[in-house]
């Protein structure tokens, strides 16, 4: 496995495209490394599961030859998950596969709420507020990473993208063909089961 | 009148903003009367900054150094 870097003398993408074009075997590893994961994630969310690594395969050749072409109209992540997004969506097609929104999804329970809409359960602050101290206990980080992998693969590629990545609302509807209410839907109910399993940490401390 | 319920099915549209502005008032006066959502609002934030910093990633067995190869070899081969 090749270890994330955060501070890399690749993270100039103009430097990075350069020395990628000119073979720089060091400088495909940084770029594997950087975005594998999240091409899969894009790819998982459109085609499901069983042809993903497929489609994620392809979308690397496809990138590779493509990339003396690049223009940098975009960010290099971006135009990534482009390829990888229309290569899911046609293979989507060739399948005729869809996959479902309300896949894996359960909402808070009703019972929590009285006939009105009150709150029965008595909500307290967290002991610790910052992630950085929650996140000091590993078995948080562990049970975050097992909650993460058990969503369905739409909530995980637009949690990803959101809230981990930065990519704008607009962008993520683009890449995964989705309408913005249905990215603010995905984002939801990501964030409510995370919280759920956060709280249920909380409680048995 | 918003109650909790509404708070629990809102929570994340109000912390991205979108929401029209009748209803963000009115959650936001539910905010003011009720210590729980309050907390509970905190608690939705709070779990957006551990999924951001603790960045959990999609499992994959994937040998990355191997794909940095093949694909390196490719655009070799794609250049002579």
């Amino acid at each position: 496995m090749i270890k994330k870097t955060s501070t890399s003398q690749f993270e100039d993408e103009q430097a990075l495209i350069k020395k990628l074009i000119a073979g720089d075997q060091a400088a495909f590893e940084y770029l594997v490394s950087q975005y594998h994961n999240i091409m899969l994630s894009v790819a998982r969310a459109i085609v499901g599961e069983a042809f993903a690594d497929e489609v994620v395969q392809e979308a690397w050749i496809s990138s590779i030859k493509a990339l003396p072409k690049f223009e940098g109209r975009s960010k290099l992540k971006t135009w990534l998950l482009h390829i990888v997004s229309n290569g899911a969506k046609s293979r989507v097609r060739r399948e005729n596969r869809m996959v479902s929104l309300d896949e894996g999804w359960e909402s808070i329970p009703a019972d929590r709420f009285d006939s009105k809409g009150h709150r029965l359960d008595n909500v307290t602050p967290w002991e610790e507020a910052t992630p950085e101290a929650l996140l000091a206990n590993d078995q948080l980080q562990v049970i975050i990473e097992e909650t993460f992998q058990k969503l369905p693969a739409l909530q995980r590629a637009a949690l990803t993208m959101y809230d981990m990545e930065g990519f704008t609302m607009d962008e993520i509807c683009n890449i995964l063909d989705v309408s913005t209410s249905n990215v603010r839907v995905l984002l939801h109910r990501a964030r409510t089961t995370l919280h759920h399993s956060i709280e249920k940490y909380q409680d048995n401390k | 009148m918003y109650q909790c319920k509404d708070i629990t099915e809102e929570v994340n549209n109000y912390i991205e903003g979108g929401l029209p502005l009748g209803k963000r008032i009115g959650l936001f006066a539910h905010f003011l009367m009720c210590s729980c959502c309050r907390n509970y609002l905190q608690q939705i934030r709070s779990t957006i900054s551990v999924i951001t910093v603790s960045q959990p990633k999609e499992q994959d067995s994937t040998d990355l150094k191997v794909l940095a190869k093949q694909l390196h070899d490719m655009s070799d081969q794609h250049d002579h």
